[in-house]
């Protein structure tokens, strides 16, 4: 006779059924808490700012008081340009440091050391806050740890690429000319002898300098390049698209390298967990065929991995398009800029930092604006994890 | 050729290397000479003092219990071990003027020269055609039309070309295993080895597909020295013409295939070849 027999039934099927039922009726409330949630939150914006949503509010810049005409035209050409240039650098070092911890384990005693040492860095980098981030951009990439030199208010940075300098003054015939700037430090240039400059059709003239108290020539074309001595010529640049200078300072660049360093630990740990994926026997293939270490991490372990890769990468860069609080730290609370966005050296207003100063504004209007921009800005999201759904529900089809 | 009149269980009925015209591996030169070979993994010690020779163009079996160390010998042999931070081993293993475990052999070249089949078929999830081509682009530079052509005849050698020539450029995933296997053989003799290694070949393998890949074995004996490593005693006889028969480590005996299956010199082969144990 077993034990189980010799005891009292004290728990009736019964009792055991109701809580059985109970904790099935909790889980599930428990669910739908977390839906509704969602819900409500979608519900509360799409009101607030669904009214606000137009082609106009796609295109337009952030205007001064007034809600009506303002728009995230701007702010989702930043948010764009900073997720790239945050892809563009986190992805190579995410797949390399990936590549080098799964698969060249060190045998000896100091690589190992390193090996370990470098995975857990990762591993705990992953759950620093981002604001922390923000401050290490501001050192490293903004000041870049004034190795550079300091970036001073009017003056051209340190050390600087694709700029051209130029002093623009008015003749007596009303026309400007231009002339290259020797030293770009001095915001104005005193003319006190001829010199070489360019007219408006972009000819190369000879500055007449007369003196103020003789009398103005009468012939147009001579008037057209004649100014008076001690005339004084202010400095303008020309910026290529390629411009670039050290450091960083507050940038786009800056901004994405940032946002490239929070994304980093996240690529690299969806990159190992891709690669660990791909099977051995692949490997043994490729090194039995007479590969090398190279030829094997390109040929096999890569291509199999990538689709794995990009679905992390993807998901990681729609972390960093909703970031805020690194990007206050590195560019500022930048929500609207005068010119469009030329180079990498410029700023420029980005989703996240957009809605944050919307929804400070003493102007009410302007909360509903954020709501309408976090619906742009879910939109986006929304669209990103779809492409890393295709991207891994394709490569799945392909190795079935 | 006489086989031996006792009775036993489950003697093997069919000898390939039995066909009239087949010389004997112990008359044909050495490919591989190994020679008192301790094998570890960590402080286990996989094999022990093993002496043995591998006969050119011929076939040659490891036989044995799991665990008994054929597929660690095997792995040796062409330095796949390497990717196993455990694994040491000591002795020689020598190939023509080289010894294999000398650490200034250089492996990828090594693994040119000795081609290694594996259990699962394992083609690369490219085309049939990327399959055939991944070595031969390791390894050298070639012309399309050479590509095209070394491919073509590495399948024919494989007894595939007739099955995949109007599907080069498919998936290697849609083939059956059998087929996959044979192009896992393709896609080794692509790279023009002079020795084939094959780990238990046919073990994921049907029984139709399995006597397809024994005839290539045989067949590509002709051109190749092929050691076989297999569970299945009907298949070493069938397809071998030496088989040496390992346990814990140890190689027990080693002979002709024939002798090996029909008049075994020790009690241990007996047992094993009889189905007693193993």
């Amino acid at each position: 006779m077993a034990v189980s027999n010799t005891l009292n039934r004290t728990r009736s099927n019964g009792s055991r059924r109701t809580v059985d039922r109970g904790f099935q009726v909790v889980c599930l409330l428990v669910a739908s808490l977390a839906l509704v949630i969602l819900v409500t939150l979608v519900t509360a914006i799409l009101f607030r700012g669904g009214n606000w949503l137009s082609l106009g509010f796609l295109l337009n810049g952030h205007r001064e008081n007034a809600p009506e005409q303002s728009g995230v035209g701007q702010a989702i050409i930043g948010s764009i340009v900073v997720c790239l240039l945050c892809g563009t650098a986190a992805l190579p070092i995410g797949i390399g440091t990936a590549v080098f911890l799964e698969e060249y384990q060190p045998l000896s005693r100091a690589g190992r050391w390193l090996h370990g040492f470098i995975q857990l860095n990762v591993s705990n980098l992953a759950g620093v806050p981002s604001i922390v981030y923000g401050i290490l951009g501001v050192t490293a990439f903004v000041y870049m740890f004034g190795l550079f030199g300091q970036i001073q208010a009017n003056k051209p940075p340190p050390m600087e690429f694709g700029a051209t300098y130029f002093y623009q003054t008015k003749t007596l015939g009303k026309k400007w000319v231009q002339f290259r700037a020797t030293d770009p430090t001095q915001q104005v240039f005193e003319i006190v002898a001829p010199l070489q400059a360019t007219n408006e059709s972009r000819q190369a003239i000879e500055l007449n300098v007369i003196d103020r108290s003789a009398t103005p020539p009468s012939d147009p074309e001579l008037r057209d390049r004649t100014v008076y001595s001690g005339a004084t010529a202010s400095i303008l640049s020309t910026k290529r698209p390629w411009y670039f200078h050290l450091p960083f300072s507050k940038s786009v660049l800056s901004a994405g390298l940032t946002l490239a360093l929070v994304i980093l630990p996240i690529v690299i740990i969806a990159s190992q967990e891709a690669i660990r994926a791909v099977p051995p026997s692949l490997r043994e293939a490729a090194y039995g065929l007479g590969a090398n270490k190279w030829q094997v991490v390109s040929t096999t372990v890569l291509p199999s991995a990538l689709p794995g890769i990009m679905t992390g990468a993807i998901l990681a860069m729609s972390r960093a398009i909703g970031e805020a609080a690194p990007l206050l730290a590195v560019m500022g609370g930048v929500i609207s800029t005068t010119t469009s966005l030329g180079n990498l050296m410029d700023k420029s207003p980005v989703l996240p930092v957009t809605i944050y100063r919307w929804a400070q504004d003493e102007n009410p209007a302007f909360e509903n604006l954020a709501a309408a921009a976090i619906i742009v800005l879910l939109v986006f999201l929304l669209l990103m994890n779809s492409v890393a759904i295709f991207v891994r529900n394709r490569a799945e089809r392909k190795h079935a | 050729m006489v086989l031996s009149t006792s009775p036993t269980v489950q003697r093997p009925q069919e000898f390939k290397s039995a066909r009239p015209g087949r010389n004997q591996p112990q008359d044909s030169p050495t490919a591989i000479e190994i020679a008192d070979l301790n094998a570890y993994y960590g402080d286990f010690q996989a094999l022990h003092q093993v002496n043995i020779r591998i006969p050119q163009n011929h076939v040659t079996a490891f036989i044995g219990p799991s665990g008994c160390g054929k597929s660690t010998l095997l792995r040796w042999i062409n330095r796949m071990n390497d990717i196993i931070p455990t694994a040491r081993a000591s002795g020689t293993i020598r190939l023509g003027d080289t010894n294999v475990l000398a650490r200034t052999t250089d492996v990828v070249d090594l693994r040119r020269h000795i081609g290694i089949v594996f259990q699962k078929p394992n083609p690369f999830p490219k085309s049939i055609y990327d399959n055939v081509a991944f070595g031969p682009r390791l390894h050298f530079k070639t012309t399309s039309s050479q590509l095209d052509q070394l491919v073509e005849w590495s399948l024919r050698k494989a007894a595939l070309w007739d099955e995949v020539k109007d599907r080069l450029h498919k998936s290697a995933l849609g083939l059956s295993g059998g087929q996959q296997q044979r192009l896992c053989i393709a896609r080794t003799i692509a790279v023009g080895p002079k020795i084939l290694l094959m780990d238990e070949p046919c073990s994921a393998l049907d029984p139709a597909s399995t006597a397809r890949v024994e005839d290539l074995i045989f067949e590509l004996s002709e051109q190749y020295s092929i050691i076989i490593v297999t569970h299945n005693m009907q298949q070493a006889a069938r397809c071998s013409d030496s088989t040496v028969f390992f346990y814990e480590g140890r190689v027990v005996e080693c002979g002709p295939t024939i002798q090996v299956f029909t008049r075994p010199k020790q009690k241990q082969t007996e047992d094993y070849v009889t189905g007693k144990f193993g």
